[in-house]
Order: C-alpha cells, then structure tokens, then sequence
C-alpha cells in the first residue's frame, strides 16, 4: 500500500489508514491532502480520501473520489477494496463483492480482502463461494482459532454437517491438553457444545452423547449441557435415563413447560393433540398429584392437568384452581383458561363454576362449603372474570352487565376498565371502546402499557390524530416528533396504517406499510456486523439460529400483514387513480398523449435537479455541523411524511409484485396472498399467474368462499375474451382448460350450475351464500334480485349453549359488515342495503356501523368522549360520522371501507 | 400458568413488542441481537398458556470492568400478568446463569427512583441493594439508582446438584467478560422496570 510514495508521503498514507480504522477522520483527511498537494493524482490516496469522506456522510464526493483514485490506478488491490468497501457501506452486496473479486485477482492471498469478501458472502448467503474463501483463509493462517471456526460454520451452512465436525474435531487436534486457559473457557465451551449440536443434526446421536460425556468437564453452560443431554437420551430412546434428567431440570426451574412435556413423553404419556385413554388420564392425573407435592410453588403443575381431565375431575380441579387465584386477584386468570373454551363442554363447566362461586360470594361472602370470609376484592375478580367468559361466548350483554356491576364495586380497579374497552370493541362501538381506554388511560398515567392500549383502540376507531397525540406522551425524543419509527414500533405503524387504509387515505397507509417493510430490511441488514463477532465470540449455536432465523424472517406475521396492507393500497391506487395535483393533471390531460410524455419528462428532471440541490444542502448542513463537532446524528427530514409521492408510482401493479414475491415465498399457506395474487394478475391480464393463484386457493381451502368468487371470476373472465388467435394466446388457452377439467366442481357443468351447487352445499353459512350471490351476479347481472334474495333469505340461527342466559346467534359482526359491503358496493342496491342495516342492527345492538340502538353514537354513553371525537373528526376525516335525519348513524366513504377491506373481494376491473 | 424460559433467537421480535407495549425505553432490533449473540444465556422469556410473550428479561455482563459482573438490561412484564411473581421468576433465572456461566460477582442493574414497584422488588424480594444515585440518567431528566445484588456465596442455593464444582478450579479475573469488541446499541442507555 502506498508504495509508490517516497518515504514520507508513505508514513502519511499509513497515517490515512489507521485514522480510518480508529475513525480520526478529519486527521485522515489532513494526511489525505498534505499527500495529494504533492502527487495530485495518486489513486489510493484519492480512494482512501474518499472512503474517509464516506464517514463523514459526504457521499457524492466520496463516490468520486473513489472512482477517481481507481481510474488512476487500475491494478492497486488497495483501491479495489475501498470501491467495494464503499458500495458494502450502501449495502450494494453484489456491486462490492465484485470489487473484492477484482481486488483479489491482483492480490489474492490478502487476508484482510478475503475476510470481508467472506461476510459479504455469509450476508448474501453465497455458501460455496464462503467456504471456497474461507477456505483459503484457513489454508492461509491456519494458526488463527477462527480461521478453523469460520471454515467449520461454511460447511455448515452449506449443508455439509459432517465436514462441518471433522474440522472442528481437526481443530481440537491442534490445542495443548491442557486447553482452555481460564479466559477461553466459555468460549471452547461453546464450541464444543455447537461440535455436539451438529453431530446431533447430522443423525449421529451415540456419538454426540459420547462427546458430551467426555468433555463435561469442559463446558461451563451447565444448563445447556443437561439440555443437550436429555434431548440427546430421549431421541436415542433411552427414555428412564431421560426421565430422570428431566426430573431434574424441573428441579432447577418447575415453570418450564417443556421440561413437563419431555418428562411425559419419556413416560409414554404424551398426545399432540391431548387425546388420552382414560387410563392414561388415570396414570397423567398420578403423575401431577405426585408432581404438585414437590413443587408447591409451581402453578404448572396445577394448570397441566386441567387440560386432561374430564367432566366432574374438571370441575373440581378447575374450581380448585380458580379459588386462590381470584382471592389473590391475579388478573390474567381468563386468559389462562381461555384455551380450554376450545374443548367440548369446559367452558358450560367453567361457567357454572364461576357462576356458584359469584353467587355465593355474594350471600355468604365466602366461598361455597368454606366458613372463612373472602375479601371484598374476590367477588370483584369473580365479576371481572364472568365479563371475560361471556364477551368469548358472544354474549356482550351479559358482560357489559357483569363489568359495570364490577366498576360500580370497586370503581378504582383500572383493568376493570380495559376488559370493558375490549368488550365495547368486541360488540361493535369502536367509539365506546377508544373512550373507555382513555378513561383507563387516565387512571394512571405513567403506565404505558395502558396508553398503548388506549391508542390501540383509538386507531380501531379511525381516531388517527387522536392516537399519535395519545402515543407520544410516551415517544418524545428530545426536538423529535416521536421515536416510534426509530424504535421500529410496528404494531403502531400497522394499526395507524390499516386505519388509513379504511379511511382511504392511501398515501399515509402505504408510509406506515412501508416503514414496517423497511424495518424488516433493516433487520436483514443486522446481522452483518454479526458474522464476524460471532465467530470471535464462539456463540455459534445462537449464530446460527440467527441465520436461520433470517432466512424466514418475512414469514413473520407484521411483515405479512405490512405486505398485504401494501398490495391493497396499490390495488386500491390502480383502481382509483388520485390526482396528485388537480391543476396539474388536467393541463396534462389536456395534451396529446406526446407531448404529455414530454411534459413528464421534463418534470422529471425538474425533480431529480431539485432533489440533487436539497442534497447538497443536507451535506453542507451535516458538514457545518461536523466542523462544530457535534457528535449528534442530524436526521435528515422526511421530504414526503404524508406519503404523497407514494402515491405518485407509475405503475401500482409493479410495486404491489414486489410484495406479492415475498408474500408467495414466505406465506404461502394464507389464503389472503392468493386472493390478492389473484386480484393484482387479473388486472394485469396475466391469466395464467391468476390461475395459479385459483390453484393455490383450491389447495388451501377449497370451500372458502374467496375461493368460490376467484374461480368463477377466473373462468367467467377467460370465458368472455375473445378467441385465441397468436399461438402463444393458444398455448396459454389450451393449458388453461387442460386445468379446468382437473377441478371436480366444474366437471360437466356450466359455472351458473356450478355456483349453484355451491350455494346447495353451503346454504346454511353466511358467507358462502353471499358468495354465491355475488357470483350469481357477476354470471348474469340482470339476476340481481334473485342474487340478494339469496342473502336477504339467510337465517341467523340462535346457538344452542347450555346454561345459556341470552341467545348468542350464529353470525359473526366482521362477516355482517361484509356483506352489508357487498349489497352496498358490488349489487349497488341501497335499500337492500338499508334493510341489511335494520336488520343487524338487531342482531349487534351495540356496533356502531349499523347504528344499533345501544351503540355510543346513538345514547351518547361516552359523553365526555364525544367532543374529543368530534374534533378529531374535524382533523382527520370530516364526513367520519354524521347523523341522518332519523337519527341513524350513517358512515361515510371511509368507514365502509372497512367492509371492503374485511372482505377480500375486490371488484375486478 | 406462564412457563419460564431461555429465549430464543425466534422470541426477539415477540421481546421487542413487549418492551415496546409497556415500557418507556426502547431498543432496536439489532440490541436485542447483540445480547443473545454475545450472552445467549442471559435471557429469558415469559410465556402463557397461549404461546404469548407476556414478559422478559434482557441481560448482559460488563467486559470492561475488572470486576466481572452482571447487568439487567431491560425487564418488562406485561400488566395483564402482574401478581404472578414472573419478575421475580425472570430475575433469578437470569442471575443464576450469570454466576453459573460467567461466575458473576454481582449483578447491578438502573432503576427510575420513581418507580416504587420495581423498586420494592428489587430490595424486598430480589435483594438489590442501593450502591449510587446517577443523576439525570433518563432521557427526561429523572435520576437513577445504581443498584446491585452480591453473587457469589449464594450460589449453592439454586444449583446443589451435580455441579462438580467447576467454579473451584477457574477464576474470573475478568475471565469470561474478556473484551471483545461490542456491537454498539443505538438504543440510548437501558433500563429495568418491572410491573
């Protein structure tokens, strides 16, 4: 490196260089020029000038700099390597890795290049290429401990366990006996338990335990080793030694669940699905009682058990449990037993339990056959916990009742409060819900637990303005609005992003969309640092469930449910395509298609000039402040906060693909990615993409209702195109009807038969009648009457519970709006949409959307809330609520969309 | 009713949302990488009965100095799982890994003088004693306690069995907390809190 200098300018260039590794830039900076004044066009020094530039955000002249440096001197592996350090600095992978490649052909057995060409190829996942450099790193300095390291974790990654061993067993070779000294010794027992891991991994489960036992003495995570063990005897069916082994795990920590099922499953007592004889449950019932005297203190061991036993044992172990748990007042006791509301007839016992301990509590003040008094608070949790049980069971009136009677006696207990915001949102009144969490809000303000909460609800009521106020109480970061999207707040950023999306607002829900992507790629990009700390820190195991990890990071339900917030927008934008300027484009529209292209054009450059201008005003701002040292990152602003020029894609569809990929690689068991995979390619006329969502529907569920619609759609659609006339078109029509005569429900039959037969076989759900209907339509469209007949002719049946107070009927709100939905958008039918509204206001007396008579906006319960509503409405959407003359609450555009955004179907264009 | 256990990598994602549902100093995702990527034994997951996240504890030792200790990053326990003792649970679980693994003197942890509740765990339950106030520590001005907890002499209480006494032949003198270099957390200084 700069070897081209005298011997002055030599030592300055060595200067630049450790100044940039101990990040004295400016000092850098100074050795940089007192060089270039001398030798103006030395390229490592222009690279390394302008690789130190990079530091300092100066990124245009960085760029030039570089590329300078490397034109002046072609065949320098310094000036390569900085080229490519600077693309890796803009996460530009493939660009850098490139420049290492070219670096390497000069200087190929430069170690610290071929280091940073191996984590350039560990983030890309190129495996052979990693292990081809790490191999020559080894090959290279075989001295070096994470020379060997690196190379075992290549091969593993590349699916080559077995190598992945023999090195690290290589490696092991090369160490004194008496290794590690006392510094190392974590770290050598980290590998030795990652070596185990993969012998286990690789099948070669003797030889794992053997090598566990054999280096015992030399892993320090002890906890860890006896992990590895029992998993080791139970997979190699050793299973009293593995019973033993979790005896004792449970005697280092009775919470762990998985030591409880291991044990079982050592014992023969384990279902996946918690089916057991009843002898079984007879031997299960044995173990826990013997279980429960060693750990008293444990509630596992007392909660286990409720999931096996049956009828009159169920009743007395659960009462037993609840007991204690109401005296104590442990809030979360609901949502523990909630699971058991799925077994056939636990939740009619849990009911009756409660139910007598309520009663009793309220006659005797103690519980039944107990002499001693409960404190008055019990009789509180009770209540709490019957509100809880009867909002799951659909029946809001009861819990309503049932919390009130709770407030009314401990009026202070604010979890009362948040049960009964879940309630009013469970019954409809988005308003009430979002009143009643800010009046727990209230309670206790340094709580943030109960904000979120409260904002949450505020966002299910379109309540956005409201909401933001509400979260940053908690989310001020000195001169900034809110740290939310710093702190990758996501659960926010979607709820706030759904709430536009409902209000049409598509600009300000793709941001929030689009910022959860772009805390996913964010993500991906952490684990750079990691490929090198982890090798040196030994925590392979844990690195390499981070990779694995990675790999199926967008398979995570925000990111899912991101994508398919960013799909409908650019569905909805392609659709219904927003002036971005009103003015604007109709002088546009006024112009040849020509000359509109020119205009384009030209303000595009516009654009890019401006932009390059604010660019440079950001630098000299950012430089400024450099100079005056302060070490403060000042953030750049957000040019497009509202999401205007998010709108302003050329082509939505594209950009809806983008995420569909995704949503197709990682989720692709969820109806919801085919349905719009469906929407996206029937709009672009690419049928057979289409089809194969029809196909992938049909795999998933084959009776959906959405699955329904995308099929006769599909066929309608292709059955109204004219002929095929190129061979391509030909081909395409030939496979497309190759496919029809695979699918059983259209085998010789025509699709109005078809669909028929779909009503006949679905005729008492909901949804799939109006799924048929709508079909019906869209088959024949002068068919509308009989269509929303078929609807309108749906019967709510009453459910049938025992020990029922109020009859809960069988439909579902979410499912009535839909429909409303449909009768309102896709048959334009108003009355019948009216009479849709009457009559679930009947059903949902509390929901807001059809204006039932017990809903807020109607008696104004939440008096003290409506101002602040109004006013948000004043701020956030003005037509949000507003009365008719009747006194019917009517929704606007915005809060239909909720229906629209519910209900998958979208209108095909 | 919550099991109690080891995070995993898959849990951290579940861990931020729950530190950023309830409590006011957050982190980025990349933080929470660096603890169980450098000390995967030191954190632990709180989960109900419907595979939620309902709690944790984040923790890490301190290389740099001499004496090796342990540091409780950030613990966070959802309010609706109050009264089930799992801070406490959490607490311990994490301490004990910190003596057993690295053979932590004492673990030392940040608390809002405010906060009352954690607070009173921290002394009354867990045995956290006040070793220094840190003046304006929050971003909002407020003072912490410096607290800290004694390890060693205790650590036969949780571990009696089977240990073959490893302890006995290695010392730490800043052993396992040798420095390595530190993925920086562009999180701000942490914290605990607990319900």
């Amino acid at each position: 490196m700069g070897t081209s200098l005298p011997s002055r300018e030599g030592n300055l260039f060595k200067l630049i260089v450790k100044s940039y590794e101990t990040k004295q830039y400016k000092k850098g900076l100074k050795a940089a020029d007192s060089i270039l004044k001398k030798f103006p066009n030395h390229g490592e020094t222009l690279s390394m000038k302008g690789l130190t530039l990079n530091c300092l955000d100066r990124k245009p002249e960085a760029y030039e700099l570089v590329r300078r440096g490397l034109k002046n001197d072609l065949k320098s592996h310094v000036c390569w390597h900085v080229y490519g350090l600077l693309y890796r600095s803009d996460r530009e992978y493939r660009e850098a890795i490139k420049c290492y490649r070219n670096a390497l052909r000069i200087d190929p057995d430069n170690i610290e290049i071929l280091r940073d060409l191996s984590l350039l190829q560990a983030q890309m996942r190129d495996l052979d290429g990693f292990v081809e450099t790490r191999q020559r790193l080894l090959t290279l300095k075989p001295n070096h401990r994470m020379n060997w390291i690196g190379f075992a974790v290549a091969h593993h990654l590349n699916s080559n366990g077995s190598k992945a061993t023999e090195i690290l067993e290589a490696y092991e070779g090369t160490l004194d006996d008496d290794h590690p000294p006392d510094n190392e010794r974590c770290e050598h027992g980290e590998m030795l338990l990652y070596k185990i891991s993969l012998l286990e991994e690789s099948g070669l489960l003797e030889r794992a335990l053997e090598e566990l036992h054999k280096k015992e003495s030399k892993i320090v995570d002890k906890l860890a080793y006896k992990e590895q063990e029992v998993s080791l005897l139970t997979k190699l069916g050793f299973l009293e030694e593995g019973e033993k082994e979790y005896r004792l795990l449970l005697s280092m920590n009775p919470d762990n669940y998985r030591y409880y099922e291991g044990l079982q499953r050592c014992l023969g007592l384990f279902s996946e699905k918690g089916h057991y004889s009843s002898d079984e449950i007879g031997q299960l019932e044995e173990l826990y009682e013997s279980l429960a005297q060693q750990y008293n203190k444990s509630s596992a061991v007392k909660r286990i058990p409720l999931d096996f036993l049956e009828g009159e044992k169920f009743q007395k172990a659960v009462e037993s449990y609840i007991r204690p748990l109401l005296t104590k007042g442990v809030p979360s006791l609901f949502s523990d037993l909630s699971p058991l509301y799925d077994h056939p007839g636990k939740a009619d016992i849990l009911e009756h339990v409660v139910l007598g301990l309520e009663l009793s509590l309220k006659t005797s003040g103690g519980y039944p056959g107990s002499l001693d008094k409960e404190p008055p608070s019990t009789l509180m949790w009770a209540l709490f916990y019957l509100a809880q049980h009867y909002d799951r069971r659909d029946q809001q009136d009861i819990a309503l009742a049932k919390i009130d009677e709770a407030i009314v006696h401990t009026p202070t207990a604010i979890d009362l409060y948040s049960v009964k915001s879940r309630i009013l949102k469970h019954a409809g009144d988005f308003l009430a819900a979002a009143a009643m969490a800010d009046e727990a809000r209230c309670m206790d303000l340094a709580d943030r637990y109960i904000n979120s909460e409260c904002v949450k609800r505020m966002l299910q009521a379109d309540q956005v303005t409201l909401a933001e106020k509400t979260a940053v109480l908690f989310t001020k970061d000195g001169e900034q609005h809110n740290n939310l999207y710093d702190m990758q707040c996501m659960w926010y950023e979607l709820a706030s992003g759904e709430s536009y999306l409902r209000q049409g607002d598509l600009g300000r829900a793709l941001k929030k969309f689009l910022a959860v992507e772009k805390h996913y790629a964010d993500i991906v990009e952490d684990q750079f640092d990691f490929h090198s700390y982890c090798l040196r820190k030994m925590t392979l195991r844990t690195y390499v469930e981070m990779l694995k990890f990675q790999d199926r990071l967008h398979s995570h339900t925000y990111f899912r449910k991101a994508a398919f917030g960013a799909v409908r927008c650019y569905i909805k934008l392609y659709d219904s395509p927003s002036k971005p300027s009103a003015e604007e484009d109709d002088e546009m529209s006024k112009l040849p298609p020509s000359q509109r292209k020119k205009l384009r054009q030209k303000q595009k450059k516009a654009e890019a000039r401006a932009k390059k201008e604010a660019e440079i005003k950001t630098e000299e701002s950012q430089a400024s402040n450099a100079s005056k040292s302060v070490k403060r990152h000042v953030k750049p602003v957000d040019p497009d906060p509202h999401g205007e020029k998010l709108l302003q894609v050329e082509d939505p569809l594209l950009e809806a693909t983008k995420y569909l990929k995704l949503l197709q690689e990682y989720s692709p068991d969820f109806l919801e990615t085919h349905v719009l995979s469906f929407e996206v390619h029937m709009r672009k006329q690419k049928r057979l993409c289409a089809l194969k969502a029809v196909r992938n529907l049909l795999r998933l569920n084959a009776d959906h209702p959405d699955t329904h619609r995308c099929l006769i759609k599909f066929f309608h659609k292709v059955g109204s195109l004219p002929a095929a006339v190129t061979t391509a078109e030909k081909i395409i029509w030939a496979a497309i009807e190759e496919e029809r005569l695979t699918y059983g429900q259209l085998r010789e039959k025509s699709l109005l038969e078809a669909n028929a037969s779909f009503f006949e076989t679905h005729k008492d759900s909901l949804m799939h009648r109006a799924a048929a209907a709508e079909m019906l339509f869209v088959l024949e469209s002068n068919k509308k009457d009989e269509a929303v007949k078929l609807i309108e002719e749906s019967i709510n049946e009453p459910l049938s519970i025992k020990g029922l107070l109020g009859p809960a009927r069988k439909w579902k709100l979410i499912d009535c709006i839909a429909v409303h939905s449909v009768l309102e958008k896709i048959f334009d039918d108003q009355d019948a949409a009216l009479r849709w509204k009457l009559r679930c206001a009947e059903y949902f007396p509390y929901s807001t959307y059809f204006g039932g008579k017990k809903c807020s906006a109607i008696t104004k319960l939440a008096h003290h809330q409506t101002e602040e509503t109004s006013e948000n409405a004043g701020t956030v959407n003005p037509h949000a609520t507003e009365f008719s003359t009747n006194g019917n609450l009517e929704k606007s555009e915005g809060s239909k969309d909720l229906a629209g955004q519910l209900h998958s179907s979208l209108v095909l264009s | 009713m919550v099991c109690i256990r080891k995070a995993t990598v898959d849990d951290l994602l579940a861990m931020q949302a729950c530190n950023l549902f309830c409590l006011p100093e957050n982190y980025q995702m990349k933080y929470y990488f660096y603890h169980i990527l450098s000390w995967p034994q030191l954190l632990y997951v709180a989960e109900d009965y419907n595979g939620k996240i309902v709690g944790y504890v984040l923790a890490k030792m301190e290389e740099e100095s001499s004496e090796c200790h342990g540091h409780i990053t950030s613990l966070a326990v959802l309010r609706t799982h109050r009264k089930l003792g799992l801070a406490t649970k959490l607490m311990t679980a994490a301490q004990n890994a910190m003596e057993q693994v690295y053979g932590a003197e004492y673990v030392s942890l940040h608390v809002r003088k405010s906060n009352r509740a954690a607070f009173n765990l921290y002394t009354e339950t867990l045995g956290y004693k006040i070793h220094d106030v840190e003046a304006k520590y929050y971003a909002d001005g407020e003072d912490a306690y410096d607290m800290r907890k004694q390890l060693k002499g205790k650590k036969h209480q949780h571990h009696h069995h089977h240990h073959h006494h490893h302890h006995h032949h290695h010392h730490h003198g800043g052993g396992c907390c040798s420095g390595e270099a530190k993925v920086e957390g562009k999180a701000g200084e942490p914290e605990a809190k607990a319900e």
